[in-house]
């Protein structure tokens, strides 16, 4: 049995490491998503200070951009949708 | 009877590791883990030719048809032990070994500067790695059931190297 008991044990760990995968660096308490504002607008502010953005994706209710700066570095920040302002890495439910 | 190599299992539990520990980081520590985990996919596909008997692909990669056999005989209930892999573990390392490595070397990409921010390439990084912890827990029913099924602890074979001497009725 001892051969099932660590089979059990590996599976197990494997299933909580499963669970506990979180999807991203930071949460926003953004509310409904008819009062956001656009990706649009936030990509046109950011290449106003220099950014080539690459992508704009919704993550834990945040907009999550991939983006080069204006020095050329890559860079991945958090805004939030309502008021485009940007949300510290390990924010939880930031409110803008 | 000794099987896995020093090599073998210093690989394999280091493949663990840095699996596991990817899961759970972001950043510059997943990615350093993500280029040890290519480094030890890359090491052990070329110990797979170069390495002792057991190691080698070309020791425990069997037919489709010979696999399916075995499969069948799983099914049955009297599948024969194998001393090295069995036909279905065999094929369980070439797809962990290729799942592993795609998802690393997606992780890597995703982190450059032609393909950073580039969707295709990091939802090809997420999938992969979620069918790679996939695999992984069927790779460790596949071991508790041989395990059960020859009355042999798969798990400390792979921290020890040895395995039980042939007996009668075993294959290669």
């Amino acid at each position: 049995m001892r051969q099932l008991n660590e089979a059990a044990l590996l599976a197990a760990l494997m299933a909580a490491a499963a669970a506990a995968h979180a999807t991203g660096a930071a949460t926003c308490d953004s509310g409904p998503q008819s009062a956001w504002q656009a990706q649009e607008k936030l990509a046109a502010q950011l290449k106003e200070k220099g950014w080539e953005v690459r992508r704009i994706k919704v993550d834990g209710g945040c907009y999550e951009v991939y983006a080069t700066d204006d020095k050329g570095k890559r860079v991945e920040e958090y805004f939030h949708p309502v008021s485009l302002a940007p949300v510290p890495k390990g924010a939880k439910n930031h409110k803008g | 009877m000794k099987v896995w190599d020093a090599f073998v299992r210093v690989a394999h539990w280091t493949l663990v590791g840095c699996v596991i520990a990817a899961w759970f980081t972001r950043d510059a520590v997943h990615e350093a883990l993500g280029y040890a985990a290519l480094a030890v996919v890359a090491l052990r596909i070329a110990w797979g030719f170069i390495g002792p008997r057991y190691a080698r692909f070309g020791q425990f990669v069997c037919s489709p048809s010979q696999t399916l056999d075995y499969a069948r005989a799983v099914a049955a209930g009297r599948a024969p032990r194998y001393l090295g892999h069995n036909p279905l573990g065999g094929w369980m390392i070439l797809a962990l070994l290729a799942t592993a490595g795609l998802a690393a070397a997606s992780g890597w990409l995703s982190v450059t500067d032609r393909y950073w921010g580039v969707a295709w390439v990091q939802e090809a990084h997420a999938l992969l790695a979620d069918a790679l912890v996939l695999l992984a827990l069927l790779h460790v029913a596949g071991v508790a059931h041989a395990s059960l099924r020859h009355g042999e602890n798969l798990v400390r074979a792979m921290l020890t190297g040895w395995k039980a001497a042939p007996r009668r009725g075993d294959l290669e």
